[in-house]
């Protein structure tokens, strides 16, 4: 009973559990507000569950770092964009812009796929002519793609501005000027004899690879260095391109993989970071307030308040949880708030019957009858005599029930009854469980929004552990 | 006399817990219109099905479209959509509070029952399977380890299990399971990944028999994993606990044995909170199920209760199984009541 608050925190930094425990945590916080500072807000719906971010990104597919593995050399997913003209023409009012994207492919593999896209486009009167050529390691060059952007409309004036709110973006494999080029190149070549029909399905690989002998379209891929060259040709000197991009799909990708839908696992696993501490740690607060207040009241004031505080406490510790939170966000909808609000509605019943029996030996001590004594109110009493002798065993409770509260989300999550507008790890291993990633063994997607989980939920179970001896001195005599 | 008074004032509370979460599910789902809602889609859903079916032969379409009218008044009146929530609410208590569960919409018992008591009862021996199963492995370790671990405190097995149990508290069960169906099923292909039995299932009992076993030892797995950390720590403090009290250290200067004392002075008197102990982690393990049982496709009250929330969630269902989750835990806690008067005397006499 005579534990403080700052003798608890005393023995949490003591024990080398405790510190285990502080060290988390403050690895959870600190990539917390690195999240807050780096992430818009409405990171869920801006970016997460909008396809349009994730378009370029392999679908599926492993980290990039698995390649250190013996046996694996998977391709790696790159991005080439353009910055500075590599060489600028001018011939009268006609100014032609090169741009040279080079890139060495020395995997043993094909890429998933390329795209092409432009960034906005502006231009007078006549539209630019825009090509896209590759500079192969085995000496040739292939023009893959001429484009130009569709001119002034009947009534439009000038300057036209083009893919500014609908970017362009092609995949190459699916044009047949893209197709046919490379057919001729290896006819012309390597004495194939390919059609544009035989290399519907096989574009990547003959950008990117050698004929095999034998019949059909077989490659083999071709190792070294590759340059994408960009031109574009303005009929105007005040005409612009603002850029483009060449992406080769990888067999790997980013830090953490990608989702079905191409989804950086990364960038979503960050952002879970302070979410669950948002939601561990607001439902706990509340739940710690509730219960202590109730429990001071109920075992201070007695009498009426005292028995229906009680009845009220053993039939809301006697309703399962889990179904009814289930319940309650089909029927209410799924909303974050929602979620915690009813977690702590169903949580405060354990720490106010803790509480109350501890006032109820307080309330008859020296310290309380002295106070009374001195014309202290009933409020004061309460508020600044007996809830700071409980103050410790409070703030255990908090962080005991903070993982439970972490925990239970997920698991609503898991159910697919998270909020969509936020995306939490749970979410993250629903999509990847709903969608079979668990039997095909897709273990980047499930193992570490699972392990974070653990982590952040491990973080406040240590420190619960850590402090149990200030609650309970009989643990402590013993270490 | 004064245990009667006890158990009968128990009682009084878990009927009552029963009663206010039945009301409340009742009102949230009326006063948020859902109820309306899902009524009206039934309707709804009754109407253009028989709209199609009379389509064919019915020449007159106005004639058609007011026998539909009739029909659907005739549906409104039987459904009580014309009434209030409120006016319909006493009924479905009363309905629900005496096991009258109704039917559901679209699930059906494998004999093709769609009672929801047919359902509930083919459903909730596969689940107890797994409950108990699980609950007496959880028993056996937590009781041997935690005892173990309370004469050695301090020691390095003592802080390792610590540390043990924090990691089985923070693990979510459906991850478990997950990870032991990765590691286990897809992995090292030894186990089957999910489901009851294998397709098409075994000829003979015992062959089937063995199929369910092979079936159940993940789940059981899971089960066991995430439960029984908490609890063998529970019982590690607890022992711990008595073993400083004065009763034990007399115990000890008459010069008992040390099992002698760790049986009747420590373990004796810290025997109900252990059971206690043991009994949450059963009631806890009950919401649980819902995930592990929807984790490895296993066909008990868990995923019964997934499947009527997912999709279209049918309304009566889902009041029926809360309840019953409702009744299932008031019961394991009855039961709890009862056990703790017959192991702690002070209960008992002093009433």
């Amino acid at each position: 009973m005579n534990a403080t608050f700052s003798g608890a925190v005393r023995v949490l930094v003591g024990s080398s559990i405790g510190k285990a425990g502080l060290i988390l945590l403050g690895f959870l916080v600190a990539v917390s507000v690195w999240v807050l500072v780096t992430y818009p807000l409405d990171f869920g719906t801006r970016e997460w569950s909008n396809p349009a971010v994730w378009a370029d990104n392999p679908k599926a597919v492993p980290p990039t770092w698995t390649n250190i593995f013996p046996g694996s050399d998977n391709v790696a997913h790159a991005t080439l964009t353009t910055s500075e003209p590599y060489d600028v023409r001018t011939a009268g009012s006609v100014t032609a812009e090169t741009y040279r994207l080079p890139l060495a492919h020395n995997f043993d593999g094909f890429p998933t796929f390329i795209s092409f896209s432009l960034e906005p486009v502006t231009f007078q009167g006549r539209p630019p002519l825009i090509t896209l050529t590759l500079e192969r390691p085995d000496g040739g060059t292939v023009r893959l793609l001429q484009h130009v952007p569709s001119g002034g409309r009947d009534g439009e004036t000038g300057p036209f501005v083009r893919y500014l709110d609908n970017p362009y973006r092609i995949l190459l494999s699916t044009e047949e000027t893209f197709r046919s080029a490379l057919a001729d190149y290896h006819n012309e070549r390597y004495g194939t004899d390919l059609g544009e029909r035989d290399l519907r399905g096989f574009g990547d690989q003959a950008a990117f690879g050698t004929p095999v002998a034998g019949d059909g379209a077989a490659f083999e891929p071709l190792q070294g260095e590759y340059t994408f060259v960009v031109t574009a040709t303005f009929a105007d000197e005040n005409d612009s391109m603002e850029g483009a991009k060449v992406v080769i799909g990888g067999d790997v990708f980013g830090g953490m993989g990608s989702d079905s839908q191409g989804r950086d696992l990364f960038v979503g696993l960050l952002f879970g970071f302070p979410v669950a501490l948002f939601i561990g740690l607001l439902a706990s607060t509340l739940t710690t307030a509730i219960g202590a207040s109730l429990g001071i009241m109920s075992g201070y004031l007695g009498g009426w308040v005292d028995t229906a505080i009680q009845r009220l406490a053993d039939v809301v510790a006697n309703v399962p949880l889990l179904p009814i939170l289930i319940f309650m966000v089909i029927v209410l909808g799924s909303n974050l708030l929602l979620i915690i609000l009813v977690l702590v509605a169903f949580s405060w019943p354990g720490l106010t019957i803790l509480i109350r029996s501890m006032v109820l030996q307080l309330r008859s001590g020296q310290l309380v009858e002295a106070t009374k004594a001195l014309g202290a109110s009933q409020r004061r009493v309460m508020i600044r005599h007996i809830f700071p002798q409980t103050a410790p065993y409070v703030f255990a409770q908090m962080i005991f029930f903070t993982p439970a509260a972490i925990l239970a989300e997920a698991g609503l999550s898991f159910l697919g009854l998270g909020d969509p507008s936020i995306p939490t790890w749970g979410q993250i291993l629903e999509q990847g469980f709903r969608t079979g990633a668990v039997y095909v063994g897709y273990w980047w997607w499930v193992l570490p929004p699972g392990l974070l989980i653990v982590l952040t939920a491990m973080a406040f179970v240590l420190l619960a552990l850590a402090i149990e001896p200030v609650l309970n001195p009989r643990l402590r005599t013993m270490r | 006399m004064a245990l009667v008074r006890t158990l009968s004032l128990r009682a009084a509370t878990l009927l009552g817990v029963l009663l206010t979460v039945l009301v409340l599910l009742v009102v949230t789902l009326g006063s948020t219109g859902f109820s309306d809602r899902i009524l009206t889609a039934v309707i709804n859903e009754e109407i253009r099905a028989l709209r199609t079916a009379q389509a064919t032969q019915a020449r007159d379409t106005d004639a058609l479209e007011e026998a539909l009218e009739v029909r659907r008044q005739e549906l409104i009146e039987f459904y009580d959509l014309d009434k209030a929530w409120w006016e319909r609410m006493p009924a479905t208590v009363f309905r629900v509070i005496t096991l009258d569960l109704g039917e559901a919409r679209t699930l059906r018992s494998s004999e093709g029952s769609r009672r929801v008591s047919d359902i509930v009862l083919e459903r909730l021996p596969n689940t107890a399977i797994l409950l108990t199963t699980s609950l007496v492995i959880t028993a056996v370790i937590g009781l041997a380890v935690g005892v173990k671990m309370a004469t050695r405190v301090g020691t390095r097995l003592d802080r390792t299990v610590s540390f043990g149990a924090a990691i089985s508290f923070a693990l979510p069960a459906w991850w478990t399971g997950i990870l032991l169906i990765l590691l286990l099923s897809f992995q090292f292909n030894i186990l089957p990944s999910g489901g009851m039995f294998s397709t098409p299932p075994p000829e003979g009992d015992i062959a089937r028999f063995f199929d369910l076993l092979k079936h159940a030892i993940l789940p059981i797995i899971t089960l066991v994993l995430v439960s029984v950390g908490p609890y063998l720590y529970a019982v590690r403090t607890m022992t711990l606990n008595v073993a400083q009290e004065d009763h034990v250290l007399v115990a000890r200067a008459k010069g008992l044995a040390e099992s002698a004392v760790m049986r009747q002075h420590i373990l004796r008197v810290a025997a109900p909170p252990i059971v206690t102990g043991l009994i949450l982690s059963l009631v806890g393990s009950l919401g649980g199920s819902i995930l592990v049982e929807t984790v490895f496709n296993w066909n008990g009250m868990g995923r019964l209760y997934f499947e009527a929330v997912a999709g279209t969630p049918d309304e009566g269902l889902i009041v029926a199984l809360t309840f019953i989750f409702t009744l299932m835990y008031v019961v394991a806690r009855f039961v709890l009541e009862v056990l703790y008067l017959l192991l702690d005397p002070r209960v008992r006499y002093s009433g």
